[in-house]
């Protein structure tokens, strides 16, 4: 049992030890604070004892408390030994000592800085190296990114046991060491360098962040653990892979980071992105994941600035998500936020400057293309007169709309920071201000940041954090599904603007204008957010600890909705007349007020019992949310902005409205680590949720986890083993909730102001509940390898996963007798099944003393598949063409529910002879040039029942490939990301109406349309009317993109002494610099959201609407906000 | 030690204090809903008992083209499969609907049936809430009998309207939860005998414990005992219980509180206003002969109407038209064109009948650059070349500018605050008429009809079943009757025969087939239908 431990490596053991990571931070936190007391070398410090018969443990702790000194120690060391007693009066520390380790098996030693280091011996002092010729080493230790000292670097000599600390000017001493001794220098979070002595009195050395993965901290929830430790799923991407990417949101420099992350963005500004891990899990309770910033519970965090994050930890299976219980079902995304670290004041400035502009556009038929394909068509229908005035190309206008309402748009980011702290008070502080103007006219955003968080150690058993961060973001949108919509529809025929004059569009073809449409309506969203937390955490005793904390979220928005008055005459238009025409001016103003607590109590017990680790953690969280809406419009408000206030307007035409939300949930929460050795790890998690949204005979959920895992390369038999410097097995089983249901849909609830002619206002309760509604239920078992080759060089991630929600929300169609007025019923009858594998690889190594590189690549393959709806769920609705998706039982969620284009009729021949078996002519109706679609039932006509399911936008595989180079100063870094077999629906396409034949189509799809000279099989003949839906509009979404390009060079330190500059680092990078796909739309990256859900902003009420939640109708182009590419010239700057 | 002991009572305190707010707390996870009131919250609510019934009432708007009771698609249904009325509008418009109606084509799958359906079950559920809080409330006796005759006039009043539409249907005279979704009460077909008996006692309800109109209690616009009387006499004629019904009318007659609008305003009778006739007020809305009558009005929300009705049913452009209206032009017609008047229905008016004028809007065939059909208001109806129908419904006709503006103006064509006439005091007199007739005395069934004719400006015709059963035509058109009338006097094939009406089928609609697939086949077809 008893393991030898030989001098040499007893640095190295105490850092790998069974100690747990608790002992270890301990231990960092007594080098800093010695390093502060110890006032000068050696001292002669006298203290007063008078124990009788104590363990030796409670001795050092005495003598800790009484003077500066302080003990490193194994623990199993100390535990073992007789007790002690001893009295002293003011005498000598190192008298006592010898006292009470005379009759010890424990060797001292007191080094520099006050520090007594214990290990197993004989009970004496170790006599100083008095033979060898010893020399001085001092010197400074600074971190190779950003080249700021370090502070309590670990500095040993190797084979001995003797060593320092650097202090906050990242410098050490060390004494007596022999010319041919090797320093080893490490620090967590870093690359432990070993630097042979060789006779320097000085040396300067440089630490490179850690690639090795294992021994960083993960953040799992209410604590932390090393990775090596972990026995679940969790990925985990610092802040400084996030920070380089000019984005918004955090989520999406995510992309293709980790297996089986799945981050669908928009172009559009202040977008929040679509985020699923392992797949769709459900389809009306929202499928995303939850985010804790800070400890603080949340589903937006368009807020945080990325520049103050260090870590995103994403927790993947259920074992590693239990401990949020409920809210865990989509996994959970774990942001922490930058702390000041004790040493010198450091401030940073981090810029970028950049532009913005459409990564690709759809090329609409020019003028001649448009009039000869719309009178081409319209002879198919018998006429012999052009729809399309031909003369009208002498006008010589030729507009394409898109160049109209699009531009390049200014992308400015400026983040500056100032950290450091002392022994007692670390501090960050950092303030940010961030332009991210949309390529859609009019459409801009601005957001300023501020955070402060700051850590008090009031005693060395107290500490207090807090974490304060405000953002204000502004704004300004457009409606993009009118613009958009309307460029895509609008003629070319017809100028944009003239002269500060319209093109009158709707004249023409009942098309707004899209460029008046832009500029005649005012849409500004403002958000105020007060994000903060305050944590206490007590150290009982040892191997106790209690924590307190308590997280605020408050969120005050604000719309301003007004719409310019102006009439469809000759002062606006070119021409006057037609139905674009804003007769009244509108003012619509709305308030959101949401605010959130959460208060988590936790204590956390560690104790080792031999070779058994124990910790155990219990806690409690409580957590409650209110949300209020007000409402305000008026008519006839001024155009002149300083008039917008409700007041000005008509109060005859007055409306107002209102509305609100308010929920709690009551958590708690157990979660023990047990490991024997560091070679079997066992988690167990429970957490008991009790929310307000269901009733009270069912709010309680349960919710348990248990994972194993056995770190296979310490086991002795490994230890001759040369392949794996690294290998464990993880399994895990859990179970998981999501309750994102609307508050009270449990509860048959009145609805109000059902007037009755002028008798007065009716309620009625109009809907059938399930009265037993409760949270969806996933079931997930996890299995995972990791590993570590070739030197720690090559690390590699597998994961299997079979995730199963039972019990998922779905919308039943009562009969018609229960008198459900809304005719749906919200219950929990469906399943969903996720299953897949996730793979990760990571290859890091330097060549020669300049070349340093990383390559990592993960790809996660999901199969997808709902069960339990008896009739299936339709979404996606296109005007004209129905509802386009449907998630039934055994398919994808929303499949695409379309007819099959077999191909086109070449000749009438072809149409006559396409009958069913009854020999009945099955689109007696067609024209050479139509497409045949496939009479699936054999009906002999072609129906809605001939829909069939070709696939859905859920890719069946994720992957990234990432990479960066290092040379000399230079540092050059790529992303990519793609997906594979996920199909879209190109809405857009199909969006043509009917009653106006008169729009604009794809140039595509009139160069290669049908003809009697160009006989395609694959694009009708010209066409003025709606197709149905079809697969035509069905489109293979794969894409591969290059995500991220960034090419730095740091300055050398040198030439910035005199600028008294630490660090200056150049660079430029572009975001989104090249997609590869066979999309023809926009972007194969959209979420179908429906347009303007900012306007919903912090608005609990609007999750019930099915369509914005983009799940059920995924894949439905119709509004795409273009995907942008960024170019920015950036600065990294440190003082 | 000191400074140990004083960290732990603080965590202490912490501990305590978070468990008082939030863990230990029972009440912290008892959040009431937001903004709805729930049941029990509506039972303490003094005003809830009366609201209740309010909102069963807002269940005669459901119309538009979707959940329906007496909006639109009723008026698509019932008159436009009656000889009184085509479908109307564009030839393709509403074909695979309305169209199906016009030539007795009808199948399961016509959506108006399902909305009907769900309309009429859903109006039913609100029906039974408002019951299952008033029958537990305790407030005064009268008042509360009072409610609940209102409300269960309303329930009997939907099945009344579902027996006849659809035959026997499930019989639901309580709150439905989920788990009734398979229960075999809500999928299976009550008789129709059985239905026909409860709305029988809904309505006896009604009629002992309703105010008489005007009377202590009574509130103009909410159902009186007259109102109640009348239906309950209906459903008497329908059952050929002659006695009863000639009982019921007769109390009306002589209760005094109703008479019909003299001659010759009989238009007015579907107007929103009165006008003076030898200083006396007549027609308009809640006029002297209003039964049952939907009540309209316009608000902000533009929901206290029964969308579409007077839209669905106005007179259709094929070419622009304007109007102006003294400052305000009016741009556009007045509806889909839809249920027109058939030449059948023109036809059948005898020459003088003030009634046909008021009935049907006759667009003139040709004429010139202004000339066209004048409506009341002064609204021009252009020629033929510009309008679609030769007919359209003159008493679904609401002003856009000389009766209460829709909400959104008056180029809000879809918001018209138009009252439905549900039940007129005529038809009180033409079931009188009928009943004594049955009974032998024809009497006072000649003086019932008399009364009819005159205000038409009609001479005396002996009071014959047929001669009131034509005068039910031409006095009751485009109301929604024509349609059960023939029905009920048993002379399907012989009226509707040449419009391709099959006996033993058509006499009522298809049960929807969504209902029938929702049932898992347990809801049965009616015959002749698959």
């Amino acid at each position: 049992m008893k393991k030898k431990q030989h001098p040499s490596v007893f640095w190295e053991n105490c850092a790998y030890s069974k100690i747990t990571r608790v002992m270890k931070l301990t231990i960092a936190i007594m080098l800093f604070a010695c390093l502060h007391v110890s006032a000068g070398g050696f001292s002669q410090e006298k203290v007063s004892l008078d124990l009788q018969s104590v363990s030796l443990k409670k001795v050092l702790s005495t003598i800790e408390k009484k003077s500066s000194f302080r003990f490193l120690y194994n623990e199993s060391i100390v535990s073992n030994q007789p007790a002690v007693s001893i009295v002293a009066a003011n005498e000598d520390v190192k008298s006592v000592l010898h006292k009470i380790f005379a009759n010890t098996h424990i060797d001292y030693k007191i080094l520099d800085n006050n520090l007594i280091v214990l290990k197993e011996g004989t009970g004496a002092e170790v006599a100083a190296e008095a033979l060898s010729p010893n020399i001085k080493v001092t010197g400074t230790v600074t971190s190779a990114q950003g080249g700021s000292p370090l502070l309590g670097v670990s500095v040993t000599v190797k084979g001995k046991g003797i060593g320092t600390a650097t202090d906050v000017n990242g410098n050490f001493t060390l004494n007596n060491v022999l010319e041919t001794d090797v320093l080893v220098f490490s620090s967590v979070g870093f690359e432990t360098l070993e630097v042979p002595v060789a006779g320097q009195a000085t040396m300067n050395v440089v630490l490179q962040t850690s690639n090795r993965e294992l021994d960083q901290v993960v953040v799992v929830g209410y604590g932390t653990a090393r990775r090596r430790d972990l026995t679940g799923a969790v990925a985990s991407i610092k802040g400084a892979d996030l920070a380089s990417q000019p984005v918004l949101t955090a989520t999406q420099a995510l992309q293709g980071k980790a297996a089986g992350v799945q981050i669908i963005s928009s172009g559009a500004p202040n977008s929040n992105p679509a985020v699923r891990i392992r797949g769709t899990g459900s389809m009306l309770a929202g499928a995303n994941p939850l985010y804790v910033v800070d400890g603080v519970l949340t589903d937006d965090i368009t807020n945080i600035n990325n520049a103050d994050i260090v870590t995103m930890d994403v927790l993947k299976d259920a074992s590693s998500t239990a401990i949020y219980g409920v809210r865990a079902a989509n996994g959970v995304i774990i942001i922490t936020t930058k702390k000041g670290r004790a040493g010198k004041m450091q401030i940073s400035y981090d810029g970028t400057v950049g532009v913005k502009e459409a990564a690709h556009l759809v090329n609409m038929a020019g003028s001649k293309q448009y009039t000869g394909y719309i009178n081409e068509a319209s002879r198919y229908y018998g006429s012999t007169d052009d729809l399309v005035d031909t003369t009208l190309l002498k006008n010589g206008y030729n507009t394409d709309w898109y160049d109209a309402i699009l531009r390049q748009a200014l992308q400015q980011n400026n983040n500056i920071s100032i950290s450091g702290g002392s022994d007692k008070i670390n501090y960050f502080l950092s303030a940010g201000y961030l332009i991210d103007n949309g390529i859609v006219k009019n459409n801009d955003f601005k957001r300023f940041t501020l955070r402060s968080n700051n850590e008090y150690k009031i005693s060395s058993k107290l500490k207090a954090t807090t974490l304060i961060s405000f953002s204000n973001g502004i704004l300004d949108d457009v409606d993009l599904s009118s613009a958009s919509g309307n460029a895509y529809r609008a003629t070319p025929l017809i100028p944009s603007k003239v002269n500060g004059k319209y093109g009158n569009t709707s004249t023409f073809q009942n098309v707004g204008n899209p460029v008046l449409d832009i500029d005649k309506n005012y849409n500004r969203g403002i958000d105020n957010r007060l994000q903060a937390a305050a944590t206490l955490e007590y150290k009982i005793t040892k191997w106790l600890t209690f924590n307190s904390n308590l997280g605020v979220d408050l969120d005050f928005y604000k719309n301003t909705q007004y719409k310019y008055q102006y009439f469809a005459d000759s002062t606006v238009f070119i021409q006057s007349g037609g139905n674009q025409q804003q007769p009244v001016s509108t003012l619509a103003m709305t308030k959101n007020d949401a605010n959130r607590w959460i208060w988590d109590n936790t204590l956390t017990a560690t104790k080792k019992f031999g070779d058994h680790n124990f910790r155990l953690l219990v806690g409690t969280t409580a957590e409650k949310f209110n949300f209020n809406r007000l409402y305000g419009y008026r008519q006839g408000v001024p155009a002149d902005q300083s008039q917008w206030y409700l007041n000005t307007g008509l109060d005859s035409t007055q409306k107002n409205n209102g509305s609100g939300d308010k929920w709690s949930r009551n958590s708690y929460i157990g979660r023990l680590n047990y490991d024997y050795k560091d070679k079997y790890l066992i988690t167990a998690t429970l957490r008991a949720d009790g929310s307000s949204r269901l009733p009270s005979y069912t709010r309680w959920g349960y919710f348990p986890s248990v994972a194993a895992a056995w770190n296979i390369s310490s086991e002795d038999f490994m230890k001759d083993n040369k392949t794996f410097d690294y290998l464990k097995l993880r399994a895990s089983w859990g179970k998981v909730g999501n309750d994102n249901i609307p508050s009270s849909a449990f509860l048959n609830l009145a609805t109000s102001n059902l007037q009755y002619g002028y008798l007065g206002n009716g309620i009625a309760f109009t809907n059938v509940i399930d009265p037993n509604l409760k949270w969806e239920e996933t079931e997930e078992i996890d299995l995972g390898v990791d590993c570590s080759v070739l030197e720690k060089r090559l690390t590699g991630t597998v994961d299997l996963y079979h995730k199963k929600v039972n019990g998922a929300l779905i919308n039943i169609v009562p009969v018609g007798a229960l008198g459900d007025q809304d005719n749906i019923i919200l219950t929990n009858a469906a399943s969903i099944l996720n299953k897949g594998i996730e793979l990760g690889l990571n290859w890091a190594d330097k060549v020669g003393k300049d070349w340093s590189y990383y390559v990592n690549a993960n790809v996660a393959f999901n199969h997808n598949e709902a069960s339990g709806i008896p009739v299936g769920l339709a979404d996606g609705n296109i005007a004209g063409q129905g509802f386009v998706t449907l998630s039934p039982s055994g398919q994808p969620i929303a499949s695409y529910n379309v007819l099959k284009v077999l191909g086109v009729f070449q000749s009438q021949a072809d149409i006559d002879n396409y009958k069913n078996k009854d020999g009945k002519v099955i689109q007696p109706n067609a024209v050479p040039g139509d497409f045949k679609y496939e009479d699936k039932n054999g009906d002999g006509a072609i129906t809605a029942d001939d829909r069939q399911l070709v696939g859905s936008y859920q890719p069946k595989v994720i992957y990234g490939i990432n990479g960066g180079v290092n040379y000399k100063n230079f540092d050059l870094s790529i992303g990519t990301y793609g997906t594979s077999g996920g199909k879209i629906y190109n809405a857009k396409k199909a969006l043509r109406d009917n009653a106006n034949q008169l729009e604009n189509m794809e140039s595509d799809v009139v160069t290669n349309r049908w003809t009697t000279v160009n006989k395609t099989n694959t694009e009708p003949r010209a066409s003025v009317t709606q197709l149905p839906a079809s697969t035509y509009f069905v489109e293979n979404g794969s894409f591969f993109r290059i995500n991220n390009l960034t090419i730095g060079y740091t300055l050398p330190a040198k030439s910035l002494e005199k600028a008294k500059i630490t660090k200056l680092r150049v660079y430029v990078a572009a975001q989104n610099l090249a997609t590869f796909t066979k999309y023809k739309g926009f972007t194969p990256e959209f979420s179908s959201v429906t347009a303007q859900a900012s306007a919903l902003k912090g608005d609990p009420l609007s999750a019930t609407n099915q369509s914005n939640l983009g799940i059920t109708n995924a894949g439905v182009d119709a509004n795409t906000y273009p995907t942008v590419r960024t170019w920015v010239f950036g600065l990294n700057l440190g003082f | 030690m000191k400074t140990k002991n004083i960290f732990l009572i603080l965590i202490i305190t912490v501990a305590s204090i978070a468990c008082i707010i939030a863990g230990c707390s029972k009440n912290f996870l008892d959040v009431p809903a937001q903004g709805q009131q729930t049941k029990d919250e509506v039972s303490k609510d003094p005003n809830a008992a009366s609201n209740l019934v309010l909102g069963a009432y807002n269940a005669l708007y459901f119309g538009g083209f979707g959940n329906t009771t007496v909006g639109l698609e009723l008026c698509l249904t019932v008159d436009v499969a009656s000889d009184d009325a085509d479908k109307g509008s564009s030839p393709s418009d509403q074909q695979a609907t309305a169209g199906k109606m016009d030539n007795f084509t009808v199948d399961a799958n016509v959506s108006y049936l399902n909305d009907l359906w769900n309309g009429h079950y859903t109006a039913i559920a609100r029906v039974n809430q408002a019951l299952s809080v008033l029958n537990d409330a305790t407030f005064d006796p009268g008042l509360k009998n009072r409610l609940i005759g209102e409300t269960r006039f309303l329930r009997g009043y939907f099945y009344f309207n579902l027996v006849r539409l659809f035959g026997g249907v499930p019989l639901i005279l309580r709150v439905p939860t989920i788990a009734d979704q398979t229960n075999p009460a809500f999928v299976t077909r009550t008789s129709s005998d059985s239905v026909y008996a409860a709305i029988i006692a809904d309505f006896q309800f009604a009629v002992d414990n309703l105010p008489l109109r005007g009377g202590p209690g009574a509130t103009e616009g909410r159902v009186n005992k007259g109102t109640a009387e009348a239906y309950l006499a209906k459903v008497y004629l329908y059952q050929k219980n002659y006695q009863k019904a000639y009982d019921l009318t007769t109390d009306i007659m002589t209760s005094g509180k109703f008479s019909l609008v003299p001659y010759p305003y009989y238009a007015q009778v579907f107007r929103e206003h009165s006008v003076l006739a030898n200083g006396v007020p007549v027609g308009g809305n809640n006029n002297s002969e209003s039964m049952f009558e939907v009540q309209a009005a316009k608000n902000n929300a533009c929901d206290a109407i029964s969308k579409l009705y007077s839209n669905g049913q106005g007179p259709r452009a094929t070419k622009g038209w304007i109007n102006v209206f003294g400052n305000y032009t009016y741009n556009g017609d007045l509806g889909f064109g839809l249920n027109t008047p058939s030449a059948d229905l023109a036809n059948a008016y005898e020459a003088n009948d003030t009634r046909k004028a008021g009935t049907i809007i006759f667009v003139q065939p040709t004429g010139g650059a202004n000339a066209g059909t004048f409506l009341w208001d002064g609204f021009r109806i252009p020629t033929q070349d510009s309008v679609q129908n030769p007919r359209y419904n003159y008493k679904a006709y609401h002003s856009p500018v000389a009766e209460t503006v829709a909400c959104n103006g008056p180029d809000d064509k879809d918001d018209k605050p138009k009252d439905i006439r549900l039940m007129r005091f005529a038809d009180v007199l033409l079931i009188n008429a009928e009943a004594a007739v049955q009974i032998g005395n024809t009497g006072a069934a000649q003086i019932a009809l008399d009364s009819i004719r005159h205000r038409a400006g009609l001479a005396s015709v002996p009071a014959t079943i047929n001669n009131i059963w034509k005068e039910r035509r031409v006095e009751l058109a485009m109301e929604c009757d024509r349609f059960f009338d023939v029905i009920r006097q048993g002379r399907g094939v012989q009226v509707f025969g040449p419009l391709g009406f099959t006996a033993n089928k058509n006499e009522v609609f298809p049960i929807p087939q969504n209902q029938i697939d929702l049932s898992g086949g347990k809801l049965k077809q009616n015959p002749g239908y698959n």
